[in-house]
């Protein structure tokens, strides 16, 4: 059962009955709030993206010129031409994170079928101890983590990085994905074990396909997590090319000076990616987030 | 219908496995380091010491003023997070034109990488060339350019205040979710008996709302307490220690003064309070206190 009450919320959730107080017309003030906050949520953004567009003195006058005049793509340009580590960073953590959303959706989901979907002693403990573990600060694994990769060959290899990823976001996946999972009517998975079908198969041609809104929702956000991470990202790959996105971009170039034309570019083309999911696909993240939470 | 299940366990193995590796074994090693000296290693010339690295830590000035600095942090950041976030919660439980852009907004703070947007943040505070100072000089409110993040304690107020823009939009979503569960039928009932809306929300929303305001109170407490990060790449804990937080203190403890022994202990007593809040809260909630 959820803390919440009822299931996981899926699509067309929000649909309220007609009668509803939160049918009511929304008044003018409403509307200001919810521009204000469009406003206030895009406006840093924004700002990174027209100070990327601007000539290198323009950036650096003072008083701040508001408007890129002229407006050029010179600062992106420049990472292709001068330094292109810049997008091996992002070709990195596209790396790391495209494999690590593979891994968990594969090991959490085989977890999630058996915590969420069969019968045996125990399994809620074990649901409760991976959540704990899960509750444990990921700057708690640095030291540790960074000595046994260290002895195993594991610093700066996509394989070491994919690994600690999967090892963070791995609870939290098999969390949601057994929420989702439990939303299957058993029905189905009743008729087909009467048909002699063993689990494994029954998880790869029943669960999977018709929680498949739910693997999505779940994919992107062990996506996304993967993309931002940091401390891990930050210890476990040391070497300058094998950096990603969020630490090559913070790390660049040195200690002292802040290049914000190449950084504010080199952020944008980072972001993107995220304000498209974010964009795109706001009804399964939304749907994911809850399903994790409500519980 | 009971499914006879010798696979069940089985199919547990592999995420199991990810677990033990990444999570279990080193915060097992990393509790042990804590008690240790001069060793990076549990298996290699492991030299126990007792309880020393902690005793060293609790009369380290700059341990403490890591420690006060995360409590700060988070018992300002998370009630004004808590106020924004079921603000933006009410605003997305209703139906309206422009919706989705609105969703959008509130997801996409959330989904920026903290790292990146600390950055930004910088950016726009930056003394020189920062459109924050340049705007408010335009508008004539300041003589002088403000330096935000060099000084005390305007960087940690700005830190602050980039912690609550960015996550009381995932206070929003987790507290959406709790509106949801809220049947139409009781705001129908109360709308027959003539409530304003003001006592709705009162007497309606928030009762029902109590046990996801707690969750999302309890989630965004783990997570204010180990903010590292947000500190790293906004001010480097700077200027002096002074926006340095428990986990950035310990990152540096490893990292720059090598010595993992202490790193790890001040990290353990990080979990301890964060653990002791939960309890705490997870009591709470299952009592229905609150």
């Amino acid at each position: 059962m959820t803390l919440f009450g009822g299931a996981a919320p899926g699509p067309g959730s929000e649909q309220r009955g007609p009668r509803s107080s939160r049918r009511k017309p929304v008044s003018l003030g409403f509307y200001m709030v919810a521009a204000f906050t469009v406003v206030v949520s895009f406006f840093p953004t924004a700002w990174i993206f027209l100070t990327s567009i601007k000539t290198e003195a323009d950036i650096y006058a003072w008083p701040v010129q508001y408007l890129p005049d002229p407006a050029t793509l010179e600062n992106y340009l420049n990472i292709l031409r001068e330094t292109p580590e810049l997008l091996g960073y992002i070709l990195n953590s596209f790396i790391v994170a495209t494999t690590t959303t593979f891994v968990i959706l594969a090991c959490g989901g085989l977890a999630a079928y058996s915590l969420g979907r069969l019968t045996y002693r125990g399994r809620n403990l074990i649901l409760i101890l991976i959540l704990a573990v899960s509750m444990f600060p990921p700057l708690a694994l640095l030291p540790s983590l960074f000595n046994m990769f260290l002895e195993l060959r594991m610093i700066n290899t996509y394989s070491g990085l994919i690994i600690g990823h999967a090892g963070l976001y791995t609870p939290i996946a098999v969390w949601i994905l057994t929420n989702f999972f439990k939303t299957v009517p058993h029905e189905i998975e009743d008729a087909a074990r009467v048909d002699g079908a063993s689990s494994l198969r029954i998880f790869w041609s029943i669960i999977l396909p018709l929680s498949a809104p739910g693997l999505i929702s779940t994919g992107l956000i062990v996506f996304i997590f993967s993309w931002n991470e940091f401390p891990l990202s930050l210890v476990l790959m040391s070497d300058n090319f094998m950096r990603t996105a969020p630490v090559g971009i913070s790390l660049f170039p040195g200690e002292y000076s802040f290049p914000w034309e190449i950084i504010t570019a080199a952020t944008m083309l980072t972001i993107l990616p995220i304000l498209v999911i974010s964009g795109v696909f706001q009804d399964r993240l939304i749907g994911g987030l809850t399903a994790g939470s409500g519980k | 219908m009971k499914h006879a299940n010798r696979a069940g366990p089985s199919f547990l193995a592999p995420a199991l496995l990810i677990i033990a590796f990444v999570l279990l074994f080193p915060i097992f090693q990393t509790i042990v380091l804590s008690f240790g000296s001069n060793s990076t290693s549990i298996f290699i010339g492991y030299e126990y010491a007792g309880l020393a690295n902690y005793q060293r830590l609790l009369n380290t000035p700059r341990f403490i003023t890591s420690l006060n600095n995360t409590i700060l942090f988070t018992a300002v950041t998370v009630p004004i997070e808590l106020l924004i976030g079921i603000g933006l919660a009410l605003v997305l439980d209703r139906n309206f034109r422009g919706k989705g852009l609105v969703r959008m907004a509130v997801l996409f703070p959330w989904a920026l990488p903290t790292a990146l947007n600390a950055l930004m943040w910088r950016w726009m505070f930056n003394t020189e060339f920062g459109l924050f100072n340049s705007m408010l000089s335009d508008m004539g409110l300041i003589a002088e350019r403000i330096n935000w993040l060099g000084a005390i304690p305007s960087a940690m107020h700005v830190m602050m205040f980039v912690s609550i823009w960015k996550t009381s939009s995932f206070m929003a979503l987790l507290l959406l979710a709790g509106l949801q569960t809220i049947p139409d039928d009781l705001y129908e009932a109360g709308s027959v008996d003539g409530t304003t809306r003001l006592s709705e929300f009162r007497f309606i929303t928030l009762p029902l709302l109590k046990p996801a305001i707690l969750v999302s109170v309890l989630l965004r407490t783990m997570d204010a307490m180990r903010a590292f990060e947000l500190p790293f790449n906004l001010t480097d804990g700077g200027p002096l220690t002074s926006t340095e937080t428990l986990s950035l203190y310990a990152y540096r403890a490893i990292f720059q003064y090598v010595n993992f022994n202490l790193g790890s202990s001040a990290i353990l007593i990080q979990f301890i309070i964060i653990m002791t809040i939960s309890v705490f809260y997870i009591l709470m909630i299952r009592r229905g206190d609150l």
